[in-house]
């Protein structure tokens, strides 16, 4: 007796012992009405398995090649020297990220002194391993956190369209950093790392008249959310 | 072929990669996911750890290659890690395809595209996915345990469930016994 799941295994050639696969070769080669059951069967789920497929949507597309340069430049910028930065209203920004990277290494130390953290962490997709149990999560947003520093300070040498494309790759960064501390239940973090999308998309337009009270505000909050850090405040109730 | 190794370094060179195949991968993961935004989050996951490994690619073949089945393996990860749906919890042996009520009624010749999509998705997430990483992508039985954290007899069953349930679908759409 050979059934539809042995013909199956024998088809994708996996799952099978040696000597069963030798007796269903054999029996299919002896049987012709047995390997019409079994064209039949392939050619069923081959029709089930055939979806048609859909366009990739624009602002995917738009998302993975911002992704890409992102990466890119992180790459040309790594070896490269610091350059000094003067201007106050992207000084102001670096700020911010620096205080958001220091009250989040803060919280996470306080929540897992134990856990090591990576030098030189790899790039993680936050929506990939968004879990606060995940050190692969922590090591994306810190890692996040700082290349954001070091973008915001070279993006004074930039073409207005460079400056636009890097800001968007930070912003679809931090959107998928906000999603993944919301899955991981951390709903403050998420909502301040938000609040730092409007400053930055003004930065892309270059809008600075608009930030410099929005900073100002970030900046305040960051100080909030690091005092009652020190203070041992659960996050969702900062 | 000097040139094509050192070409992958290149953004430009991996940017056209990307406007080659994305379809396929984000097809890919879109499948596995049903998810455009899980899929277009794998797909993003895949490009950038390739990019961070670009050197050690000896061809855009082998790039493609890779940075499919990283799509698929984050596309499995996330689908996982959302479980927005309860039964997704419970065990899917209890969730045999809802019963189609007849043949004549719910079938028709115009809806056979639409048909063969809903057979695939009266399965549950776990047999779609393992069906699909067996039939279509030609994984191995032990690659996709390991994926979806299972072992081999648990992706067996599954995928036989699949099967059954996709053929008793597609027999009852052509009016076969």
């Amino acid at each position: 007796m050979i059934t539809d799941d042995d013909l199956l295994l024998y088809y994708y050639r996996d799952g099978l012992e040696a000597d069963e696969r030798a007796r269903i070769g054999a029996a299919l080669a002896a049987q012709p009405e047995l390997a019409r059951r079994l064209h039949t069967l392939v050619a069923r789920l081959d029709a089930a398995a055939a979806l048609p497929e859909v366009p990739v949507p624009e602002h995917s597309q738009q998302r993975w090649h911002a992704a890409l340069e992102s990466a890119a430049v992180q790459t040309r910028a790594a070896p490269a020297p610091r350059r000094t930065f003067t201007s106050p209203r992207w000084l102001a920004l670096a700020a911010t990220v620096t205080a958001i990277a220091l009250g989040l290494t803060i919280y996470q130390g306080m929540k897992r002194p134990e856990t090591p953290i990576a030098e030189n962490p790899p790039i993680e997709s936050p929506g990939a391993s968004a879990s606060a149990e995940d050190p692969a999560y922590e090591r994306g947003l810190k890692w996040h956190l700082a290349s954001t520093e070091r973008q915001l300070a070279s993006l004074g040498e930039a073409t207005p369209e460079a400056r636009a494309r890097l800001v968007e790759a930070i912003i679809s960064q931090n959107r998928m950093y906000a999603l993944a501390a919301e899955r991981a239940g951390e709903p403050q973090l998420a909502r301040v790392l938000r609040s730092f999308t409007p400053i930055l998309q003004d930065v892309a337009e270059g809008k600075g008249e608009t930030s410099a009270s929005d900073i100002a505000q970030l900046n305040f909050e960051m100080r909030i959310m690091q005092a009652r850090l020190k203070a041992g405040a659960p996050s969702q109730t900062l | 072929m000097l040139t094509l190794l050192k070409s992958w370094a290149e953004p430009d060179a991996f940017q056209a990669v990307l406007n080659e195949r994305s379809v396929r991968w984000y097809n890919a993961c879109l499948r596995i996911t049903r998810d455009p935004d899980l899929a277009a989050d794998a797909v993003q996951d895949a490009l950038l750890k390739a990019w961070n490994r670009r050197d050690e690619f000896r061809g855009e073949a082998e790039l493609s290659t890779w940075i499919h089945r990283i799509a698929l393996n984050a596309a499995i990860d996330l689908t996982r890690r959302r479980k927005t749906r309860a039964e997704e919890e419970l065990d899917p042996e209890a969730f045999e395809a809802p019963p189609t009520s007849s043949a004549e009624s719910a079938y028709t010749s115009e809806a056979l595209g639409r048909d063969m999509t809903t057979a695939l998705e009266r399965l549950t997430n776990k047999e779609r996915q393992i069906f699909l990483l067996k039939h279509v992508e030609g994984w191995r039985l032990d690659e996709i345990a390991e994926s979806t954290q299972t072992n081999i007899g648990s992706v067996k069953n599954a995928l036989f469930r699949a099967v059954h349930k996709l053929r008793v679908d597609l027999k009852l759409w052509r009016g076969e016994s």
